[in-house]
């Protein structure tokens, strides 16, 4: 049978303790009540939940016989930890005045953590690069995390958007994150996978401090667009062809029927280009609840509640995870390109500009074929890609533009009248 | 906010399409650059439309008539309303439905837009005429 409590603590924190030429300090136990589950730490912890003691550091190692009552020690106290070097420590819980040591666990350091990880990913090159995600929707947080399993080193995370209740089914957060910012949830959600990524965060709306936006876009490796809208889809897009830089869009449509990605390759065609292909269908987005709804135009304004009500449609989680899955991989894909890792393989298949996945034959997909005897053609449960033609005259992407000038409402208006020019 | 590039695009159509009207870009340098034309309806009545910049080509600008518009019946258009086509008024100005969220592109020029205004001024007046409302003539704006 194991031994309880079972007590953790973090190397690196022996490690800033031993550098810190303390002889002691106080540090603080967080205990998962009723389960003897104890985490100790020198420096307190950001979020934490269960009971919380102190804790004394002291640095050398046990100086009085086992069992003998220390003369110093108050009954505030619920645990000494003595430090022998920054990779070794002995724990002591008190028991009336008494010390009775326990068995201890370490985190391990930073070198210790990646090394563990290592397996198909060369953690080296990920972790030196820097994704930026704007969206941690159900989307968004769920490839933060992955990519934060990944190893990948340092995320800029862009939401202006609290938990509510209508986010919990689909996304990664829980009851105990309702009222918070996705960026501190979404940031401890990373941290806690990694402790030592560096994480910024920005709960702002891109849409309204564009020079943010391009700035941070500058600093990333790649941008992943998990938002609901094309306003910003297009503001980012507009940026990345401008620095050149790598993207990945993503979304549901309606009831996560299905959904579709983009990956904008610098030089390649964008989000506008695609906007004009036979494949996109702006109309079908999904709309998850009625204040983004309404937010991005989606639900027009004269539309009562109760009539939008109808048009927030939500698929299930399983539904969006296929999405977010091949999102991640292109990203990790593309970090590692060029270089020899265990995914380079999958440069060979992950070759088109656009990725299009139906989870039931319904709606806009109900003429794809069924999945037995599908051939080639697109069917449901598997992707289905596509290249996008770069559009000579893009608004977004190309020099030479050339606008929608409406010609099929000048023509209605010329049946009204002839356009007198007005001096 | 439009690239330097968008707008010389913007000022050929418009110089194409217009090329006798006194339209004008303005605050052109500031965070809320607009511009205004002038709209003259068949039954001769003249207007201006306003058309905010701030966010153009990425989001469907705002459009206005620079004055707030009455119903036949007297009822200022200062509020949403699916039948005439009117959004939740700003500087005191109606503003117009133009656009709908699905059918926008960053490819739709300003002289398009304008040329929806128009439109819907002619609607405007008919529906003063005959007291239908405008969706009577007009299909949603897409
Ligand atoms: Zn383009």
């Amino acid at each position: 049978m194991e031994e309880l409590p079972i007590i953790y603590i973090d190397k690196e924190e022996l490690k800033e303790f031993c550098s810190q030429d303390l002889s002691e300090k106080e540090g603080i136990s967080y205990e998962w009540e009723k389960e003897q589950v104890v985490h100790i730490k020198l420096n307190p912890s950001l979020h934490s939940f269960g009971r919380i003691g102190k804790v004394a550091f002291q640095r050398g190692d046990f100086p009085f016989p086992y069992g003998q009552s220390v003369p110093w020690i108050k009954d505030e106290f619920s645990y000494i930890v003595y430090v022998l070097d920054e990779n070794t420590a002995r724990v002591f819980e008190v028991v009336e005045g008494r010390l009775i040591e326990k068995k201890l666990y370490y985190i391990p350091s930073k070198d210790d953590l990646y090394s563990r990880s290592k397996g198909i990913l060369e953690v080296n090159i990920l972790e030196s690069k820097r994704v930026m995600i704007v969206g941690l929707g159900s989307f968004g947080s769920q490839i933060a995390i992955e990519l934060a399993k990944a190893g990948v080193g340092s995320f800029s995370l862009f939401d202006f958007d609290r938990i509510e209740l209508h986010n919990l089914a689909r996304h990664t957060c829980t009851i105990k994150d309702l009222g918070r910012l996705k960026t501190d949830a979404i940031y401890d959600a990373i941290v806690g996978k990694n402790p030592y990524a560096h994480v910024d965060k920005f709960p702002i709306d891109i849409n309204k401090n564009i020079p943010l936006l391009n700035e941070e876009i500058s600093k990333a490796d790649i941008v992943i667009c998990a938002t609901d809208n094309n306003k910003s889809r297009f503001n980012i897009s507009e940026e990345l062809v401008k620095q050149q830089k790598l993207g990945i869009f993503g979304r549901a449509v309606t009831r996560a029927e299905g959904g579709d990605i983009f990956r904008y390759v610098p030089g390649g065609p964008c989000y506008c280009c695609l906007i004009g292909t036979e494949w996109y269908d702006t109309s079908a987005e999904e709309i998850t609840n009625i204040g983004s709804g309404r937010r991005n135009g989606q639900i027009p304004a004269y539309v009562s509640d109760e009539d939008a009500d109808a048009v927030v449609q939500v698929g299930l989680s399983s539904d969006i995870e296929p999405i977010c899955n091949l999102m991640v991989k292109l990203t990790l894909m593309e970090l590692s390109r060029g270089e020899d890792s265990g995914i380079s393989c999958l440069e060979d298949e992950l070759v088109y500009d656009y990725y299009m996945w139906a989870n039931r034959r319904e709606r806009r997909h109900v003429n794809w074929a069924p999945l037995p005897n599908a051939g080639n053609r697109p069917t449901i449960l598997r992707w289905y890609g596509a290249y996008i033609k770069k559009v000579e005259d893009c608004p977004l992407c190309s020099h030479h533009i050339v606008l929608d000038e409406g010609e099929e409402y000048e023509a209605k208006l010329g049946e009204m009248t002839d356009m007198k020019d007005v001096d | 906010m439009m690239t330097p590039e968008r707008l010389q695009a913007e000022k050929d159509v418009l110089k194409r399409k217009l090329p006798c009207y006194d339209y004008r870009f303005l605050d052109m340098e500031t965070s809320k650059p607009y511009i205004v034309l002038p709209a003259k309806t068949n039954r001769g009545n003249i207007y201006t439309i306003r058309i905010e910049l701030d966010e153009f080509p990425n989001e469907i600008p705002k459009a206005f008539v620079t004055k707030m518009l009455k119903t036949k019946l007297g009822k200022e258009m200062n509020d949403c309303s699916a039948s005439m086509h009117t959004l939740t008024s700003e500087h005191g100005y109606t503003r117009i439905c133009h656009y709908g969220y699905s059918s926008w592109t960053p490819m739709v020029s300003l002289y398009k837009i304008y040329v929806k205004c128009r439109l819907w001024l002619e609607m405007y007046e008919l529906h003063l005429q005959t007291g239908h409302n405008m969706d009577y003539y007009l299909n949603h704006q897409e």
